[in-house]
Parts: structure tokens; sequence; C-alpha cells
């Protein structure tokens, strides 16, 4: 007896769609899991392979930053908002000193800005490298971890050089920034600049992230697995994107092109020549590849500050007691991880009368749900991965 | 800000009138404020539109659909009260209320709104905006959780953070800072003497809310 193609077609058809009976169980990930980058539980049904009312379980981090600036002067809160999102501490306190220094109408000297938006890239250069380094690691692959998180390592030494501290810089006062080998002094004869030689290693050390770059491009962007496990995978619509608040690099992704380094004025971004780089389909890729291609803005955008940074002073005269007068004003920016804003509430006093603290991870991690409705159970790795968020960010 | 909201406005044109410059964000708070039926002032380059709570769903349906204010940002609240028990009391007398607040902006030019409405402290509540923005879920669990404010059709409110058994709303003033209860700490003193001038034998520079 022959079977003709026709009827094995047929035969193959009925045997995957017989209904079997499934029944849903409950699925538990995290707190402690390496994926989530800090304390994330998901709590979420599972049918099968695939996953439904998939929900987020936050708090773990919750440290009450709000409720503690409310107890806080002024300059002691630039050490809270440091460990917010400790993988880009830098560019967390400038929105912060930004709002207080626009109350005070302080004029900040435009070296110190210089220095602010050159630290800040540096930051953001180093959070992408985590990313291009966790996130693969997360698929599978684990040899880009070391040429990213070497580079990342580069940038934090210079990073450190300049402010004493890797992760948490707190470096900047209102009314400019101070470098840390003029801190601790009582004598106040250090002269008060940035460590000689910094722009110059800085140059160099951008030479060789870019070169890393183009590295972690060919080790990851050729690799089979990783675009099957990330192309067409967790789409992120950017209609529901923006309706959730989805910011930064994730909303980029989408299609997107909205960032607010073009359209804030709290760093002098608009005198350089950047992109904003977007992707088309939303999908994990998508999500990796622009993160991986902003770090090549960033270095543009360093080594042109370089070249144009002015001298001068590194700080404004302001009082030796912070007294922010009364006012009101959000003032938000650009953060590695997206729109990182503080609404700042004045009475007048040494310290706000209420901070609230936007940042990007809690808005961004506020779609897992949707996105993860009726996902395959590997994938909800890759998915959450791809959204870069850190913990500290969501939970404050 | 201390005033009801009319003595503000005016206080704010005060200010504003003598180098007779209008502000260059002027016609998109007075567009914002005539599309959503508010008053708009502007504070420190801070667009905010005060709202009736009647129309807070509505106002946001008209700045989501008619001013393309399609990202929403951040939705949070204010305890405005004159009896504090964490932080600095307010020098001038306020009206008790809280105000909810909520930010939109466009994904084009990166304008952005502050929508602003009173709620009365005892019992605060309002229609919820999930329906409106997708994200004001989490914001607005989280205002239910740290300010008491209940947000009717919101489909899940419980609280975000803490668990379900913490009583009391954290950041309200009247919740006191339980770590300074516990053992006072300078805080807002920057100078202290070091320990062997004041004869104790405690480092001065700890900080039991680490």
């Amino acid at each position: 007896m022959t079977i003709d193609a026709d009827t094995i077609r047929h035969l193959s058809e009925v045997s995957v769609s017989v209904e079997l009976e499934t029944e849903d169980m409950t699925l538990n990930i995290g707190p402690q899991h390496p994926s989530t980058h800090g304390v994330l539980r998901l709590v979420a049904r599972v049918d099968g392979e695939r996953c439904f009312d998939v929900r987020p379980v936050i708090g773990y981090m919750h440290r009450g930053y709000e409720k503690l600036s409310e107890v806080r002067t002024y300059p002691q809160i630039t050490t809270i908002v440091n460990r917010i999102d400790w993988v880009s501490g830098y560019a967390n306190e400038v929105p912060f000193i930004v709002a207080a220094e626009k109350l005070m109408d302080v004029e900040v000297p435009e070296r110190a800005r210089y220095i602010r938006l050159i630290l800040t890239e540096m930051a953001r250069i180093a959070s992408h490298l985590v990313f291009n380094a966790s996130y693969p690691l997360e698929l599978g692959a684990a040899t880009p971890l070391f040429f990213a998180l070497r580079e990342r390592e580069r940038v934090l030494d210079l990073l450190e050089g300049v402010t004493g501290g890797r992760f948490h810089p707190n470096f900047n006062r209102i009314g400019g920034v101070k470098p840390a080998y003029a801190a601790g002094s009582n004598t106040r004869k250090l002269p008060q600049d940035l460590p000689a030689g910094f722009l110059q290693e800085t140059r160099d050390a951008m030479d060789k992230v870019s070169i890393a770059v183009d590295q972690l491009e060919d080790l990851v962007a050729g690799n089979e697995i990783i675009r099957a496990r990330t192309k067409g995978v967790g789409i992120l619509p950017p209609e529901v994107a923006v309706a959730y608040g989805v910011s930064g690099p994730n909303l980029r992704a989408s299609g997107v092109p909205f960032d607010l380094r073009k359209t804030e004025d709290y760093l002098p971004y608009d005198r350089f020549d950047f992109e904003v780089v977007t992707a088309e389909n939303g999908d994990c890729w998508d999500r990796w590849y622009v993160r991986l291609l902003e770090v090549r803005e960033s270095i543009k955008i360093i080594q042109q500050a370089i070249d144009t940074i002015p001298s001068g002073d590194l700080q404004a005269k302001v009082p030796k007691i912070i007294k922010v007068p009364k006012g009101e004003t959000y003032v938000r920016a650009e953060n590695p991880k997206g729109e990182m804003g503080y609404y700042l509430v004045s009475d007048g006093g040494t310290g706000p009368y209420r901070l609230k603290i936007r940042s990007a991870s809690f808005s961004n991690i506020s779609i897992l749900p949707w996105v993860l409705e009726g996902i395959l159970v590997p994938d909800i790795i890759a998915v959450m991965g791809s959204l870069d968020f850190v913990l500290g960010d969501v939970d404050r | 800000m201390t005033s009801s909201p009319s003595e503000t406005e005016t206080r704010e044109t005060e200010a504003q009138e003598p180098d007779a410059q209008v502000h260059p964000l002027q016609g998109f708070a007075d567009q914002v404020a005539e599309a959503v039926g508010g008053t708009q002032e502007i504070q420190f380059d801070t667009v905010k539109v005060r709202v009736a709570p009647e129309s807070w769903v509505d106002a946001h349906l008209v700045a989501r659909d008619e001013l393309d204010l399609v990202f929403f940002s951040w939705l949070s609240a204010i305890d405005w009260t004159n009896e504090v028990e964490a932080g600095d009391p307010l020098t001038d007398e306020v009206e008790e209320r809280i105000e909810l607040l909520s930010a939109l902006s466009n994904v084009t030019d990166g304008r952005l709104v502050i929508l602003s409405t009173d709620l009365s402290s005892e019992a605060p509540r309002i229609a919820s905006l999930v329906e409106v923005y997708a994200g004001a879920n989490w914001h607005e669990r989280e205002s239910h959780e740290m300010f008491g404010i209940d947000f009717d059709g919101h489909p899940n409110l419980i609280h975000l953070y803490l668990p379900e058994s913490f009583l009391g709303n954290p950041l309200r003033k009247s919740y006191p800072l339980l770590s300074r209860e516990v053992k006072p700490w300078p805080g807002k003193v920057d100078v202290e003497a070091m320990p062997e001038q004041n004869g104790s034998d405690q480092p001065s520079t700890e900080n039991p809310e680490s």
C-alpha cells in the first residue's frame, strides 16, 4: 500500500490538532534569580510551554528614598539618588542637581556642565556594556561578557579616577562638580580641576571601547542561536509602549525616535552631533542592537566634548548652607535606562518638602504582564533581559 | 507653593511681568488649559494645569486624543498639611489636601504637562486612569499604598511594595520616620563635634538607618 503526499499531510495535521487535556500550573520565578538583575519575583500561570497572567512582585528593594529625602538636606540627597540605578549611578545625580539649581537660579560654569555631560555619557557606556555582557550570558553565550566587562572596567577606572567612586560617584554639587582629590582637603590649596591627563586618557579609552564594540557586534550579531532566540520575540508596539511610559532604548527600539537629550536642556547636548538610534520591530533583538549602537553615539559625544571643553571654574558661588527657594519643578533626563526625572517641591528650607522620583525601570517593567502574555517559558528570560532593568531603579 | 491655587497663579504672573517676557511654553500651557478646562501655571519651566476632580479622567482623554500627549510619564501625589511628623513643617499655613499629579508628554518635541487635582485629605477618592493610560496601573497602586488614595475602577488595587498587612500610608506627612523615633540622628546638622571633643565614645557619623 502506498500513501501519497496528501494523505501524509492530512495525517500529520490530524495528529497535531488533537486536543490534549492540560492542567494549568503556577510557576514562580525569583526573587533570587540571576536573570532578574536584583530581586524581582514573577508569578506566572503556565499552560504547557506558554505562560499567561504574569504578575511581577516588586518591593524587595524598596528603601523609601522619597520619604528619606524629606528628612535630608539637598547635598545629602545626591548620596541617596546615586543608589537608585547603581549601574549608572552618576547619571542619576544630574537631573536632581539640575532641578535644585533651577529653583535656586544658579548659573553653572560651562566647564562643569561639560564634565557632567562627559561623565553621564561614560555612565551610559558602562551601563550599556553591562547589558551587552549580561544579555548574551542569559541567552547562553558567555564570551561577550569578557569583552564587554573588560571595556566597562576601563570606563569605570576613569570615572573612579575623577570622582573617587566606581558605582556611587557622588560627584555633583549644587552649582557644579567637585573633583575627588580636592574634596577632603583642609588646605584648600590643591587645584580644583580634573586630574591631569584625564581628558587624554578618556580619549584613548574611547578608541579602545570603540574597537571592542565592533568586536562585540561581530561576536553576537552573527550568532545563529542569539538571532533565533531574540528575533520576533517580545514585540513591543510603539502605542502600547508609550501608554505604559516605557522610555529610553526600549522605546526607541520600537521605532519612536524620542530622546530627551534632544528635547531637554539639562546638559548642553544641543552642541554635539549625534544620532538618535532607532529600530523598527521592537523585538528583543532590536532592543539589544539599539543599545550596542548607542554606545557608539556616546563615544562620538564624548570625543566632541573633549575637543570643545572650555576652561574655567568647576563650581559656581553658592551659600555654604544650601537653602532652596520655594517652588516646584520637574526635571527629567535621558538616563541609560530611560526617562529619569525628579519632581521637586521646595518650601524654602534646607531639604525638599516632597521629592517624587520618576525612574525609568519602574515604568519599563510595568509592561511585563502585557509583553509576557502568551509567551513561551524559555522566552521569559529573553524578554526580561532585553528590557534592561535594575531593581534598585524599580523600587527606589 | 503653599497658598491656594488662585493666589499662586497671581503671584506667578506678578513675578514674571517685570521682565515683560512671555515664557516660551505659555502658548502650550494655554492650549492645554483650554482643551482640558483647567487653569494653567508655569513654574520654573514646568507647565502645570489644575483640573477639577470630576473631570480628571476626561482631561486625560482629551490630553491623549486631542493634544497628542500619549506618553504617560508618572502619577503621584503631594500631602499638603500643616502638621508634619517627618521633615520640616511648612512656613506658611496651607489648605490641607492631597494634590494628585500626573505627568504626560508627547514623544515628538518632548513637551510635558503636569495635570493636577485636589482631593480631600481624610478620604481621597478619584476615578482610575487605567482605561486611558495602561501604565497608570502601577502608579495608582503606589499612590494608593503611599498616600491612601482610592482609585475607583482600578482592576487590582493592592499594595505594590509593602506586604498587604502593612498599616499606614508611609508618604503621608503624618507618618513618622520610625528610625528617627527610635534613635535621633543629627541628619540635617552638617557640622558635628568630633567624638573626643564631646566626650562620647560613639562615632558621630553613625547612621542607624543604614
